[in-house]
């Protein structure tokens, strides 16, 4: 095994390399075992024949067990500093981008913690690209990571478009193998690989699930960066605790609250329409939710409707065929066809789609409303309610559309929404955002 | 309060969940609604010698080719949740998962008639990597014979990785442990592996305990 694939990492292998040394993968701690990748405990319930323990938390990433090694070579920081600069991309950033894109760029260079809290559409990812430069200049090596695989696998080939370094991809069942290079994209999963190993990392998407709710990737996060190394958060809808860390001045935090092509974000309109679940199992739906969608058809404007659970797709079709309107195509996250129905209505082939969050980001539709039933479901969070808004008036020649949100009663999560995409306008006017 | 022991969800037993699958029997208790609800046994039409689920009841072409009276029983046709399942438990070594099926088998194996249970054994190298019998780890309190060996040198590949050519043609890889013919003579031999993929395995297994002296030999599978 080639000796820099140990550089900054942590990993199991059977048998001893020439250098680096080993840890043991599980540790007893006070009688208990807990995990040295992952740090998660192991349940008492969780063992092998002849009682050896091993961790569930981390499985995916390979089995550890009581008899695993760990091996790691510390990161030897062997990147040469750049002479030239290793952007190599022909776009240009709008002014208030590129202001945007200086104050990351500053406060990278001044290694401090940041977050770069941009609107759905702002388009976050260029914005990073003059502080990415410049780090990868230094010979920095570099992390961009997402909780979403597919938000990594959308970027990877941007970013090797747009830079002239080095790069290397991980995420679960990746086809290449992994390099030491000076860019990594990886899912922040795959850092429970690594060990202070980066210079600076940026964490896009970071409200996004799993990451959001989950401790062990959280630390993962803070133990792949070196020491002295910094990062940078990248989101539409920070949750209450990176507003906090901003608050406490632990963030620099850089605010982009107008789209790119300079339109505010589309308002959440809340309608109340009682016990719609009820309803449901006739299956019928509320008339206001079936009136507004046949005005929709009637006029042909696309919509998204979303629903709380896979298990609402069915009968909310059943309930538009019922009142003959056009059923649309259902996806969800598991669903097979996915991919080829996304592109459907990408290519503007199919003028409705009924879904669950799973569209909530990362996928971008020409012209399109957002129909939102159950906005107080439980399963939509301020952050999802906020990017499903997102949505809708992303293009140019089409900023405008709506965002109705369905209610059987007004939540804590659907006010909190409403009440950042009015704090954004708000941001977002006085830098001479429009209405569309 | 307990949570699912496949997908780490919490198991309610309060109404909304419970109450719509109220109608399916709940065979494991480790699970939550959902993951009981991918789990779908197999069901007729099915081919009477293998088991596999398909549009009629005649004997299915795989069958037909071995041109044998071989039967198979199995629980669950191999689907992406089968897939998924056997992924998890096997290839990524969660042991823990075998709770999963316990329930499935032991209800299983109680409608089967046999005299002695022989699970399929895995080689000495799978031990070591894997850490336990995949078969095995479904048993609960059920006697079973560990009568067979497999030789590793003759099993080079896992047999998902092979062409169902190469499968048909792979040697045979088992030989019977010392002592085998005292609990096999004239004995009714139920064999238990996995997945019935070709059926190539268990008849190499039956070859070496009819070898042994036993007067029949069926088998069950987890999935087909
Ligand atoms: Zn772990
Ligand atoms: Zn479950």
């Amino acid at each position: 095994m080639e000796k820099s694939q140990l550089f900054g990492r942590r990993l199991p292998l059977e048998q001893a390399p020439a250098s680096g040394h080993g840890i043991p993968a599980l540790r007893q701690v006070n009688g208990r075992w807990r995990c040295q990748r992952c740090q998660q405990w192991v349940a008492t319930t969780d063992y092998l024949p002849q009682q050896i323990p091993y961790c569930r938390h981390c499985l995916n990433l390979g089995r550890l067990t009581a008899h695993t090694k760990l091996y790691t070579i510390p990161e030897p920081n062997q990147f040469a500093t750049l002479t030239e600069s290793p952007l190599n991309w022909p776009g240009q950033l709008s002014p208030i981008q590129l202001a945007a894109a200086q104050a990351v760029k500053r406060y990278t260079m001044a290694g401090r913690d940041q977050l770069l809290w941009a609107v759905t559409g702002a388009g976050k990812t260029e914005i990073g690209f003059p502080a990415l430069a410049w780090a990868l200049q230094q010979g920095w090596r570099v992390a961009w990571t997402s909780p979403r695989v597919d938000v990594c696998l959308e970027l990877a080939p941007r970013l090797a478009q747009a830079f002239t370094v080095p790069q290397t991809v991980l995420y679960g069942g990746q086809a290449l193998p992994y390099k030491y290079c000076p860019l990594t994209i990886c899912t922040t999963h795959q850092l429970l690989r690594f060990e202070a190993a980066f210079d600076w990392l940026i964490v896009d998407e970071v409200d996004a699930f799993p990451l959001a709710t989950s401790p062990l990737l959280q630390l993962a996060v803070k133990r792949a960066q070196k020491p002295t190394g910094s990062h940078l958060y990248l989101t539409a809808t920070p949750g209450r605790d990176l507003q906090r860390q901003v608050q406490r001045r632990q963030l620099a935090v850089t605010y982009l609250p107008l789209r790119y092509h300079g339109y505010l974000l589309p308002p959440i309109q809340v309608r109340l329409v009682g016990n719609w679940r009820q309803r449901l199992s006739q299956p019928r739906l509320p008339g206001a939710i079936l009136r507004r969608l046949r005005r929709y058809q009637q006029t042909q404007q696309r919509y998204l409707l979303f629903v709380p659970h896979v298990a609402d797709l069915s009968p909310v079709q059943h309930a538009l065929q019922h009142a003959h309107l056009d059923g649309g195509v259902t996806v969800h996250a598991a669903d097979p066809d996915r991919q080829s129905k996304v592109q459907a209505i990408r290519d503007q082939q199919v003028t409705s789609l009924i879904t669950t969050t799973i569209l909530e980001r990362g996928v971008t539709f020409p012209a399109v409303n957002v129909v939102i039933l159950g906005g107080d479901d439980a399963v939509f969070s301020t952050a999802a309610l906020v990017q499903m808004a997102g949505r809708v008036g992303r293009h140019p020649d089409h900023p405008g559309g709506e965002v109705i949100c369905y209610c059987h009663s007004q939540t804590r999560a659907v006010q909190r929404a409403q009440r950042m995409i009015r704090t954004l306008n708000r941001k977002g006017r006085r830098l001479g955002g429009r209405r569309p | 309060m307990k949570n699912c022991v496949w997908c780490q969800r919490p198991v309610t037993s309060g109404v909304t969940l419970a109450a719509m699958w109220r109608w399916a029997p709940l065979p494991s208790p480790n699970l939550c609604a959902v993951c009981q609800k991918r789990l779908r046994p197999l069901h007729a039409p099915q081919c009477p010698r293998c088991g596999r689920q398909q549009s009629t009841t005649k004997v299915c072409h795989d069958c037909e080719r071995w041109g044998d009276s071989w039967v198979n029983h199995a629980i669950f046709p191999y689907d992406a949740t089968l897939k998924a399942y056997m992924q998890q438990y096997k290839f990524q070594g969660d042991y823990r998962l075998r709770l999963v099926m316990q329930p499935y088998l032991r209800q299983a194996l109680a409608q089967e008639r046999y005299d002695v249970l022989v699970p399929i054994p895995v080689t000495a190298e799978t031990w070591l990597t894997r850490g336990f019998n995949q078969v095995t780890g479904w048993l609960t309190d059920q006697p079973f014979q560990q009568v067979l060996t497999v030789d590793a040198a003759r099993k080079p590949r896992p047999q998902s990785s092979k062409t169902r050519q190469e499968r048909l043609q792979s040697p045979q890889p088992f030989s019977l442990q010392p002592g085998a013919t005292k609990l096999l003579r004239n004995q009714h031999v139920l064999l238990l592996d996995d997945v019935y993929t070709t059926g190539r395995t268990l008849r190499h297994a039956a070859t070496q305990i009819y070898l042994g002296g036993a007067k029949a030999v069926t088998s069950l599978t987890l999935a087909r």
